[in-house]
């Protein structure tokens, strides 16, 4: 835990400390539900289902800038070496990355949510514990799977292309649960026509977070 | 403590880089190593730090190989290398603790900041990394390799950067490692400043260590 913890205190205290990251990260989330928002817009035909299509691309897209900013972080000096000589558990180290990526997402979750509230005019009150919920699912599931993909991604030069084109397919079930139950959420107030896709997101979330613990410490030594 | 590294062949695409090399870091030894850019001697760093693998060979710690108890490897062997290791966005002293606590060092900002005052950079310990000249990060490499007060002290080009002084503090932590019975490789471009404390001195030639002349 208290490795775990660490891990995740420097990361973000990097990510705090570089200004330009942030504004990035927020600029390019927010043009992106913007440029979404005029393309379906500006009468919108089905606006739950726009609005979470678009809450969810932007986030996907924001989170590969995300995971690709935690990435350089441990290459551009060679953090992440010193971090494997420290002997720390690999597990702990993969957790605590996680954990600083689920924090990014959400805090960029938590930015674009009202964006798209506003541009879509969908959402209330009532559902908004729904949304969070669904999100926290999602995001969990996005942070381990990307922090495992990320390291997979180590030492190569397409390696944002790469990030995207793997990892999107590869969530492809948790974009699909996503989308839907925050659809069901924002257009008829419930979650339960599509409640199953819980149990779908519940499952990948586990899937990474397990997965990691067998193949993290072998992506981590797999070296030239 | 003995590293001892044999048989150790590398290859990187079709270039060879190592071929049957061997090496063995004894306690309180100094071992120089020279040879020309490009023969392998970070290669072979690389792979006694336990960074990187070796195609074939055997690395040791005290006749235990050091892939079957990593992580203890790791806390005995200290590492500088010439990359800087460290988070550019963190202070010294940042750096240091986050490295020693995870490296299970009992009071790391403690530890920390005696390294700092040690190598002479306590006056900078809560400035950024990143704004540091190569001789002031040279420094914190340092301090960074001698946090778990290893037994195995790996060097590679600890001189690059330096003035004098802090020249003088590079031999001053090899003579006190020698001294407390720590096994030291130094990989250098610069021998003449460290030759007179060298226990022996070694080149690489054609992926080989051999003895110097």
């Amino acid at each position: 835990m208290k490795t775990l913890l660490a891990v995740t205190m420097k990361d973000l205290r990097l990510h705090v400390r570089d200004a330009r990251f942030l504004a990035t990260l927020a600029l390019f989330s927010a043009s992106l539900v913007l440029i979404l928002s005029v393309a379906f817009g500006p009468i919108f035909n089905d606006p739950a289902r726009e609005a979470s299509a678009t809450l969810w691309a932007a986030l996907f897209f924001a989170g590969v800038l995300g995971l690709t900013r935690a990435l350089d972080l441990e290459s551009e000096s060679g953090g992440g070496d010193a971090l494997r000589l420290t002997g720390a558990d690999p597990y702990a180290l993969f957790l605590g990355k996680t954990l600083a990526n689920l924090i990014l997402i959400s805090a960029d979750f938590l930015l674009i949510l009202p964006l798209v509230s506003i541009f879509f005019d969908v959402g209330n009150l009532v559902v908004l514990p729904g949304v969070l919920g669904v999100a926290a699912l999602a995001l969990v599931g996005y942070a381990a799977w990307g922090t495992l993909f990320a390291a997979l991604a180590k030492g190569l030069r397409a390696r944002e292309l790469l990030l995207s084109v793997v990892l999107f397919p590869s969530l492809v079930p948790l974009w699909i649960g996503a989308v839907k139950m925050t659809n069901a959420l924002w257009g008829d107030g419930s979650i339960d026509p599509v409640r199953d896709w819980i149990k779908v997101l519940a499952v990948m979330d586990v899937l990474g977070l397990a997965l990691a613990a067998f193949l993290y410490e072998l992506i981590q030594e797999a070296t030239e | 403590m003995i590293l001892r590294a044999e048989g150790i062949q590398k290859r990187f695409d079709t270039r060879v880089v190592l071929r049957d090399a061997a090496i063995e870091i004894g306690p309180g030894s100094i071992t120089l190593l020279l040879g020309t850019n490009g023969s392998g001697k970070t290669t072979l760093c690389n792979i006694l730090a336990t960074l990187l693998s070796a195609d074939r060979g055997a690395v040791t710690l005290d006749g235990e190989p050091v892939a079957r108890k990593r992580s203890a490897a790791r806390r005995a062997i200290g590492f500088a290398s010439h990359r800087p290791l460290l988070y550019l966005g963190l202070t010294p002293l940042e750096n240091l603790s986050f490295f020693g606590g995870l490296a299970g060092v009992a009071s790391p900002e403690r530890r920390a900041m005696e390294l700092l005052e040690r190598l002479g950079m306590a006056p900078f310990a809560r400035a950024p990394v990143e704004r540091f000249s190569r001789g002031m990060l040279q420094r914190i490499v340092l301090a960074r390799a001698l946090l778990t007060d290893p037994k195995i002290l790996l060097l590679d080009e600890p001189y690059t950067g330096l003035d004098e002084s802090g020249v003088a503090v590079v031999n001053e932590v090899l003579r006190d490692a020698r001294e407390r019975g720590t096994g030291s490789l130094v990989i250098t471009h610069e021998p003449e400043r460290v030759r007179p404390l060298a226990t022996r001195v070694l080149r690489m030639q054609g992926g080989r260590v051999e003895e110097a002349a």
